[in-house]
């Protein structure tokens, strides 16, 4: 050993000058060579921003490593994103809304000095996780309107067992518990897109609740959710904040509006939101997209809010398959060298961007999210052009070479178009499939009454006669039966089941127990006993009178002794 | 530095035998430059308080201009409508602050006693190093912690919330800290997220955060105890835990005082920890096991990307009151570890 360490001794000394000359060498080239020649470097960089769109950078960031490109994306929520780019704290931000949104509750934030320009990075839907039971078993395939949404969320709705809500859910029992709204309690985008979706759709529910805070109406975008104390509302910070408060088992009853990738993340299922089309539909990648084909973008080059989205066609789009809050994430690009920011980082945040609107956009339906369309990934490539020293690349070529989701041989958005057609005991009717939602994929047992047909199989087959009730018969007994059944809180075995939607045929009940294997729970609440009651006074009697069988005896014998032995000690 | 005494005059002490000698004191250059680096680091720290504090005055002017002194009782936070105050985030600053330090002191006071007087000699500097470790853990760590692990899994445990949140709050609702607006023990449906992310559990994250800092000036000055004292006691027949009631808690009294005041001004500007588990809310929520509170430094971390100047003011004049808030409490810790026995010299 000792032999060998001193024969590679020299070779050592003989590496370690060699390595001293090669430094000499580069350092004499380096002040030697005109710094305008020199290639750029890759240096670390730095984003922050939005939550909702967290899931999906921090995957690509993680991808990106690979290829020695080093991104450190805070999710700290848009406000923030916005506010530290605006001051020149990171190299890129991310926000949902854009710059100068007037917002009564925590003002409107200006775009500062800071040249910068928006780009779309991916698509996504704002989902409403839950935490929901029913008899012990968790639901999964809970359906609201958009209305309904609207009233939990102001307070309107605060129990799970709402006419309203039970209209939504003809196959659930739901029971008597109290609805928890999980809100952002930080400046978010997510927040801001809900709050632009109540504005304007449910602008009456959205300003009565505005009231409260005596703020002139319409109300409009908030960033900041308002909340007053004692009304049953939690909130939480960030994504990860709420929908780790409604994961929580303790948390039984909490709603919470997030991204969907974070319910499917956390194992937990969406509610399926019905759209214009009268279908209930999850915010699937697919869905997202059919319902984006109806976003306006800003296509005014010279316009500040360049690429940026008009979301009303998008909230009433009647398709039957678009899910109404979908929309796009926005990164803030910077356009010019200043507030620290060096070539070799504008370098460096081109390259990123190059890899997630091109590859990074085929995971985006994996992530939770839904890839950007062709000409969005094409005007975002446009946009990375305005980052000072970006990688120059042939756009065409690159487009070509994407492999992107939503590109069809004819030009049209295939995600969309070959999106599947939402289950038709989904419509809004007297039907609800069972099948779950996000990351609680099992199947919830539907009341008798509101079940579709084989678990949704036989009817799915294009026959539409469960939800319509075109089929003479079959619909009113299905009809009746659904908005008895949850009401009278029995589940109706001899009714009901014996008659199958579909065929209309009166089916015996031992058959329809073997074919419809799941049996819904009836959630059933008593009048209990509170308060102090006879038994109490009783009980409490008993203990006393038990403590005082124990303690006595040797306390009274005492007195009796110690009086015994005073009478002595006077003797 | 050296004392020069000059040798007495003959004929001086002649004439007044009375007067005492004259001592003249020569600083050499060492000493000056020593003298002159403390008194610059002092001042330097001394300027750099004032400056935080003209700093936060400053920016909070327009505010306080707006507000006036009602800054200091409106509960709302709303700069955007013009109403804002600092009152509910105070009073929930000082709640938090208490159920920290009554969680911290006992728990504090036993690990010290224990390093100081009971561990084994092996184990004891191990003990001291986990300690300081505990105090190395940054407070983003707390708060995950709360948030994952203490609040759904010790705490407010499964769907019916079992834990010492809801004990508290079924048998001593009567209470008024105790009480939960909304929180119905015998309703087996009944909504359990009233006792999540409250006063009292941001108050055990902050605990825990406080507990190393009041532990390592306790054990220090338990075992500055004297010896002589000690072994006194020990000569009387004392029991080792008859010694420490006599001789180290007493001597210690002034330690523990101060180390647990150094603990409350720590747990009074504890921010990232309460930032996340808290559910915010800008009301005087007297409440302690009831969803709902806030402090005024996660305040300023959750509000700080709001853009409007006046918002930005109101945060600074949140702060301002912080900081006067936690100059007083530091203050009075160092005029009570002043004033006691500790490091004094003993007989020992």
């Amino acid at each position: 050993m000792f032999k060998q360490w001193i024969r590679r001794r020299p070779r050592t000394t003989s590496r370690l000058a060699r390595v001293v000359a090669a430094a000499a060498a580069a350092a004499v080239l380096l002040t030697a060579a005109p710094p305008a020649s020199a290639a750029p470097r890759l240096v670390p960089i730095v984003g922050i921003g939005s939550t909702w769109s967290a899931n999906a950078i921090t995957a690509w960031a993680r991808n990106v490593q690979a290829s020695n490109i080093q991104v450190e994306y805070e999710a700290a929520g848009s406000t923030q994103g916005r506010v530290q780019f605006r001051e020149g704290k990171a190299h890129f931000g991310v926000s949902e809304i854009p710059y100068g949104m007037k917002d009564i509750f925590s003002g409107t934030d200006s775009k500062g000095s800071r040249q910068s320009a928006y780009m779309p990075i991916v698509a996504g839907g704002t989902a409403f996780m839950y935490n929901l039971k029913i008899g012990g078993r968790r639901v999964t395939n809970l359906r609201l309107s958009g209305e309904v949404i609207a009233k939990i969320f102001t307070g309107v709705i605060r129990k799970w067992n709402d006419p309203a809500i039970k209209a939504d859910n003809p196959g659930l029992a739901l029971p008597a518990r109290s609805i928890i709204p999980v809100v952002r309690q930080d400046g978010s985008g997510t927040t801001a897109q809900f709050t632009l979706w109540m504005s304007k759709q449910h602008q009456a529910i959205w300003d009565n609740y505005c009231r409260k805070w005596n703020k002139p109406t319409p109300c409009g975008i908030t960033s900041v959710y308002p909340r007053q104390s004692g009304s049953g509302f939690v909130g939480a910070t960030g994504s990860d904040g709420v929908s780790g408060y409604v994961r929580q088992e303790n948390a039984e009853g909490a709603i919470t509006y997030v991204e969907y990738s974070y319910a499917i993340n956390a194992k937990f299922p969406v509610v399926k939101v019905l759209n214009a089309g009268g279908y209930y539909v999850e915010p699937t990648a697919s869905n997202v997209a059919v319902a984006l084909t109806r976003a306006r973008i800003n296509k005014d080059q010279k316009s500040d809010d360049y690429l940026t989205q008009i979301l009303d066609d998008v909230y009433r789009s009647s398709d039957p398959r678009a899910y109404p809050l979908s929309s796009y994430s926005y990164m803030i690009i910077p356009t010019r060298l200043e507030y620290n920011l060096t070539a070799d980082a504008g370098y460096t945040l081109s390259k990123f961007a190059y890899y997630f609107l091109c590859e990074g956009q085929r995971q985006a339906e994996v992530l939770g999210y839904s890839p950007l369309p062709i000409n969005l990934v094409q005007a975002g490539m446009e946009q990375v052009q305005k980052i000072p020293s970006h990688e120059t690349i042939n756009i065409d070529q690159k487009l070509r070479s994407c492999n992107n989701p939503t590109v069809s041989a004819d030009g049209g958005n295939a995600l969309a178009k070959n999106a599947p057609q939402p289950s038709p005991c989904d419509k809004r009717g007297p039907t609800q499939t069972g099948t779950g939602t996000a990351g609680a994929r099992q199947e919830t047992p539907v009341l008798a009454a509101a079940r579709c047909g084989g678990a949704g199989n036989t009817a799915g087959g294009g026959n539409t006669a469960a939800g319509g009730g075109t089929t003479t018969g079959a619909g009113t007994p299905g009809g009746t039966a659904a908005t008895a059944g949850p009401t009278s809180g029995i589940p109706v075995p001899g009714a009901a089941p014996q008659i199958d939607p579909d065929t209309g045929e009166v089916v015996g009940g031992t058959a329809g127990v073997a074919a419809g294997e799941q049996v819904a729970a009836v959630p059933v609440a008593l009048d209990g006993t509170d308060g102090w009651r006879l038994r109490h006074t009783l009980m409490l009697l008993a203990a006393v009178l038990l403590i005082a069988l124990i303690v006595g005896p040797p306390l009274v014998s005492q007195v009796l002794q110690g009086r015994r032995d005073d009478h002595r000690g006077d003797r | 530095m050296t004392v020069v005494v000059s040798p007495p005059d003959p004929a001086e002490t002649a004439a007044r035998p009375a007067a005492p000698r004259r001592v003249r004191q020569r600083r050499t250059p060492s000493d000056l430059a020593f003298r002159g680096v403390i008194r610059v680091g002092g001042i330097i720290v001394l300027a750099v308080m004032l400056l935080v504090g003209i700093f936060l005055t400053l920016r909070a002017v327009p505010a306080l201009r707006t507000m006036g002194w009602r800054f200091l009782t409106a509960q709302e936070w709303d700069p955007a409508g013009g109403d804002f105050g600092v009152a509910g985030v105070l009073i929930g600053t000082l709640l938090i602050a208490a159920v920290a330090v009554v969680i911290a002191v006992p728990l504090a006071t036993g690990a010290a006693l224990y390093i100081a007087e009971y561990a084994p000699r092996r184990i004891a500097p191990v003990l001291v190093n986990l300690v300081d470790l505990m105090a190395a853990v940054p407070s983003v760590v707390y708060g995950i912690w709360g948030l994952y692990l203490l609040q759904p899994h010790l705490l407010v445990q499964g769907e019916h919330g079992e834990g010492l949140p809801r004990w508290l709050a079924t048998y001593l609702g009567w209470f008024p800290l105790f009480r939960v607006d909304g929180f119905d023990p015998s309703d087996p449906l009944g909504s359990n997220s009233s006792l999540t992310s409250s006063t009292f559990i941001a108050g055990i994250i902050v605990a825990m955060m406080v507990t190393p800092i009041i532990s390592s000036v306790m054990r220090e000055v338990f075992s500055q105890a004297p010896v002589g004292e000690r072994e006194g006691a020990y000569a009387l027949g004392a029991t080792r835990w008859g010694m420490i009631r006599s001789v180290v808690l007493p001597f210690g009294r002034g330690g523990m005082i101060g180390g647990t005041m150094l603990g409350l001004g720590r747990a009074l500007g504890e921010t990232i920890g309460v930032y996340l588990v808290i559910s915010f809310v800008f009301v005087i929520q007297p409440h302690i096991l009831q969803v709902g509170g806030g402090s005024i430094s996660s305040l300023i971390a959750l509000r700080y990307a709001e853009s409007n100047p006046i918002g930005i003011a109101g945060l600074m004049a949140a702060g301002l009151v912080l900081f006067a808030m936690t100059l007083l409490v530091n203050f009075g810790a160092g005029l009570i570890i002043n004033r006691s026995r500790s490091g004094a010299a003993s007989d020992a």
